[in-house]
């Protein structure tokens, strides 16, 4: 298995404050790899990095053998790197299709039928195409934040808690859905805070706790350790 | 659901009527004497209150009243079909009978001194004198009340009588000031006549739409938009047969002092002079033929739908403009040989009438070429209206403003139609007004309009561009202190791509550094960077000639090429139509600009930054080239002015004009091309008007009014932009409920 992406030792700054105090960790091609921590460990952090929103003061990343940290996102992005930011981000006033479109700025026109198969995963997308992505609800949003970044083609997808604030079921299907496009052959380096949805879909995990990694393993091992159960499960552990 | 504690609803009631009062109380004393007499302090408030005033103030308190207490139960009144254009009918009828004039050199020539004196005329006409006295009001007061009626009963057969009554009431005003003006051989060019004819032409719009509206149509866009979709075109052409009308039968064709021909005058004055037999034929038959034979096929292809008719009419139409060019040129050329009121070469002492038959020609033609060309995009639209069903979002589409096929090019012809034929009949002052006020904001409110509206960044420095653009020129052709080498010395039309690429590349420099910043932080900088053009401007005066400005007159422009000899001098025509061109090139360019990649980038970093990121804009790169792109068409404009005007100094370039234009963008509605132009031609035009209607010191009251009135009544500007107006009106205000999820889906 060839290493695709390799974080080594980045530190990050806001400022004084470090949020990342040395963070190392590698993705293999075609693996689904998970990011845990409870608020402020640092995931969302690492993520920026990785895709060229922040730059790391310390370390470097290596994607695909070429050293990437410090180079803007819209370059990043040429690259096969795309991002499904926090929070969904999706253009408001802009319908379904045009968001889509614009998932596919780096291209000269969209291509057709990278179109038609994100619109195949997310049929609730085609029904809803004419309309402002505003008025979709949140797990219409999060499929459609998905669908743009699918739209640029994407050989390392990041994804940012696709699971916030929406209805267990719905996670569920947004996670079904990011299984398949793993299984197309797509790498996903996932952040997430629900762990036990995450964990059962990764292949590997990391675990941050404030701005440095404390344990990894693969999805089942940390699905079975004491610690994540305690801390991201809310299982009262007897010991 | 809590409600809230009940009050009593009649010590409700009472109280609101006790404060109406108190302040219509207030209004009467504020109308009055401000100030007592030293011996009576009671003397302003005796001046204003005791005095049988106060109960019209008192009476006025009272209607508030009953409007505060009744609105909940009009509110749902007004999205009935035509509620829209009944009021703003008969708010231009009222303007007209007030505000208006109605004949110049009767006093200061307003409705209310024309009405008086035909009172004190004896041998006028009857029905002249029952109009200025009281048919005028009665009319518009029973034509208002019948179509309201008409509209809150959905009485038909009333909304048809209160068209018919509308159509009598114009055409008994157009009589009555007819015959004031024969009557008092009036050298006439007074506009509150043809305001009033508007005004009832709206009502008239307003009563047809609620007598063919059905239940389909409940809310008034949806109806006003098929009753002008109804036929693509045909709105022109009768709008095109009601101007040709009165050119043909009744406005001015040649008007040297103390004469005012009308189209048959003009051929009896012209008669026996040699004048070239074109024009002899235009003013005896081929004028009206054309008129006749144009408006038949161009309403035949937009009733029929005919392609070939509406191309034939197209054609047509443009035929007669350039005839009618030729005629009017003829005569005036000739007046000007025999030196007729001092004429001393084509295209002086023309009156309206020529003018008005090229514009009526042109919505003809227009007319005729929107019936050619619509065909498609009827089914097109219809399809639009069907798929509207299925994804509920489309309704928002066809519910907007002049969304009906064809009416938003047809708006859009009737504004060139305007721009081409208005101002050579408008006078030395409003001509002046249209190039040096009205049109140079426009060109600064498009170009402003890429960087607020469309990339969302505030610039409050903008004039320092044009600034630029002025002083490039004024360097290039020699009028500032330092020389340029001889081989640069150029004139003020070549000196336009200098200009340009220095604005753009001043906007380069400012943007650099600064675009890291956002919102107010960009504001207050782009703000400092303003003034700090002028200061420099002020102070550098071995360069600038310091706050006297340019030295030596700025050149007019002059083109030279081959043939081809234009030269501008004085007159401001010249230059509206040099402006015309300028515009029409930027506007062209940024429309193409606003649906390219680079549109689409603008559009999404507007809405939001970290996802425009996130899909690889390079957001800073994009930025900078809306910031280079504002800044060049400022320097554009820079150009044109610093040689119109000849001489300028820094002054021209004060920050209160960054305000203005931002002001103008706000207005319009941010990110929309056509309504930038609209609020910066609207702003600029509004406090010239007001010179001659309201007292000097009250102008900016009104002016601020105004834009009040907008930022409640349409806080997306005057004609927002699409994506804009969802923004305000929020997504459920814009119809687009999203259907009903299955509870088991949940999302």
């Amino acid at each position: 298995m060839t290493v695709l992406l390799s974080v080594e030792d980045i530190e990050v700054r806001y400022g004084a404050i470090k949020a990342l105090k040395g963070v190392s960790f590698e993705v293999n091609e075609g693996e689904v790899v998970a990011l845990l921590g409870a608020n402020g460990a640092g995931k969302t952090t690492t993520q920026k990095t990785v895709s060229g929103m922040m730059r790391p003061s310390l370390g470097q990343i290596v994607y695909d053998g070429y050293r990437i940290d410090g180079i803007p996102p819209h370059e990043l992005i040429t690259l096969g790197i795309c991002h499904v930011p926090e929070g969904r981000r999706v253009f408001p006033r802009m319908t379904v299709n045009e968001n889509l479109e614009m998932g596919a700025f780096r291209f000269k026109r969209p291509d057709a039928a990278v179109f038609e198969h994100v619109l195949e995963l997310f049929p609730r997308l085609r029904e809803r195409i004419k309309q402002p992505a505003g008025t979709l609800s949140g797990g219409e949003q999060q499929m459609l934040a998905i669908g743009r970044a699918l739209m640029g083609k994407p050989r390392l997808l990041l994804l940012d808690e696709p699971s916030m604030g929406l209805a267990p079921l719905i996670v569920k299907q947004i996670f079904d859905i990011v299984r398949g496009i793993n299984s197309e052959g797509v790498t996903v380096l996932l952040v997430e805070q629900n762990a036990s949805q995450a964990l059962a879909l990764a292949d590997r995990g990391y675990v941050l706790e404030t701005g440095e990694i404390v344990l990894t393993g693969t999805g089942a091992e940390l699905l079975a350790d004491d610690r994540v159960r305690a801390a991201y499960l809310g299982e009262e552990i007897a010991s | 659901m809590s409600a809230p504690k009940r009050t009593n609803p009649r010590t409700e009631s009472l109280k609101r009527l006790v404060s109406c009062l108190l302040a219509s109380l207030v209004v009467a004393l504020m109308w009055g004497p401000q100030e007592g007499s030293f011996g009576n302090f009671w003397f302003g408030i005796t001046q204003s209150i005791f005095k049988p005033r106060v109960l019209v103030f008192l009476a006025l308190g009272v209607v508030l009243f009953l409007v505060i207490s009744f609105w909940p139960k009009v509110v749902p009144y007004l999205t009935r079909p035509g509620v829209g254009p009944l009021v703003s009918g008969g708010v231009t009828v009222l303007a007209a009978q007030t505000l208006m004039h109605w004949g110049d050199g009767i006093g200061d020539s307003k409705f209310g001194t024309v009405a008086t004196a035909v009172s004190n005329t004896p041998g006028i006409a009857p029905l002249t004198k029952a109009f200025f006295g009281w048919l005028c009001w009665v009319m518009l007061a029973v034509i208002f009340v019948l179509a309201a009626l008409a509209i809150v009963r959905g009485i038909k057969v009333l909304a048809w009588v209160a068209a018919g009554l509308s159509l009598v009431a114009a055409v008994i005003a157009y009589v009555a000031h007819h015959s004031v003006v024969t009557y008092a051989h009036l050298l006439d060019h007074s506009l509150g006549v043809y305001v009033e004819i508007i005004g009832y032409l709206v009502i008239i719009t307003a009563a047809v739409v609620t007598a063919l509206s059905s239940a389909e149509m409940a809310e008034g866009r949806v109806a006003v938009n098929r009753v002008l979709g109804w036929r693509p075109g045909l709105p022109l052409v009768v709008l095109g047969l009601v101007v040709g009308l009165l050119a043909f039968a009744s406005a001015t064709w040649f008007s040297p002092q103390n004469f005012n021909a009308t189209m048959s005058d003009t051929h009896e004055r012209f008669r026996g002079t040699g004048l070239a037999p074109l024009a002899v034929q235009y003013l005896i038959w081929l004028g009206w033929t054309l008129f006749a034979v144009t408006t038949l096929v161009g309403a035949a292809a937009a009733y029929l739908r005919n392609r070939v008719l509406g191309w034939v009419a197209a054609a047509g139409g443009a035929i007669s403009v350039v005839l009618t060019l030729i005629t009017i040129y003829d005569f005036s050329k000739l007046a000007g040989q025999l030196h007729v009121d001092s004429a001393t070469g084509p295209w002086q002492n023309l009156g309206a009438g020529g003018w008005m038959a090229c514009g009526a020609f042109f919505l003809i033609g227009a007319g005729g070429f929107i019936a050619a060309t619509a065909h498609g995009s009827v089914r097109e639209a219809l399809a639009r209206a069907a798929d509207s069903d299925v994804v509920a979002s489309g309704r928002a589409a066809s519910t907007q403003f002049l969304s009906a096929p064809g009416a938003m090019r047809s708006g859009i012809m009737l504004a060139i139609a305007v721009a081409l034929f208005y101002p050579p009949t408008a006078t030395g002052f409003w001509q002046s007004v249209l190039v040096s006020e009205i049109g140079i904001y426009v060109l600064l409110a498009i170009g402003l309009n890429v960087v607020v509206g469309w990339a969302g960044l505030l610039d409050l420095g903008f004039i320092a561009f044009y600034a630029i653009g002025s002083y490039t020129t004024a360097y290039l052709v020699g009028s500032l202190p330092i020389k340029p080498p001889s081989w640069l010395h150029m004139s003020p039309l070549l000196a336009i791509p200098f200009a340009v690429a220095i604005c753009l590349l001043a906007g380069l420099a400012l943007g650099a550094p600064t675009l890291r910043l956002r919102g107010d932080y960009l504001a207050i900088v782009t703000l400092g960077f303003g003034e700090i053009i002028r200061i420099v401007a002020v102070n550098a005066d071995g360069v600038t000639n310091g706050s006297r400005g340019p030295d030596t007159q700025v050149p007019h422009p002059v083109i030279h090429l081959g043939p081809i000899h234009i030269t501008w001098g004085l007159n401001q025509l010249q230059y509206w139509y040099l402006l015309l061109v300028f515009v029409v090139i930027v506007l062209l360019a940024f429309r193409r600009l606003e649906n390219s990649r680079i549109g689409r980038a603008w559009a999404a970093i507007r809405e939001d930054e970290v996802a425009a990121q996130a899909t690889g804009i390079n957001t800073f790169q994009i930025k900078l080239l809306a910031f280079a792109i504002g800044a060049s068409t400022s320097g554009l404009a820079g150009v044109f002015f610093a040689s119109q005007v000849g001489f300028f100094n820094p002054d021209n370039f004060v920050l209160n004009n960054s305000i203005l234009v931002v002001a103008y963008v706000v207005f319009g509605g941010m990110g929309s091309l056509p309504g930038a132009m609209a609020g910066a031609a609207l702003l600029t035009w509004l406090p010239e008007f007001l010179k001659d209607q309201v007292p000097a010191a009250d102008r900016q009251m009104w002016i601020g009014a105004v834009v009040l009135a907008m930022m409640i009544f349409r806080p997306g500007g005057l004609l927002p932009a699409r994506r804009r107006a969802i923004e305000l009106r929020g997504f459920d205000g814009a119809g687009s409920q999203p259907r009903a999820v299955p509870a088991s889906e949940g999302m």
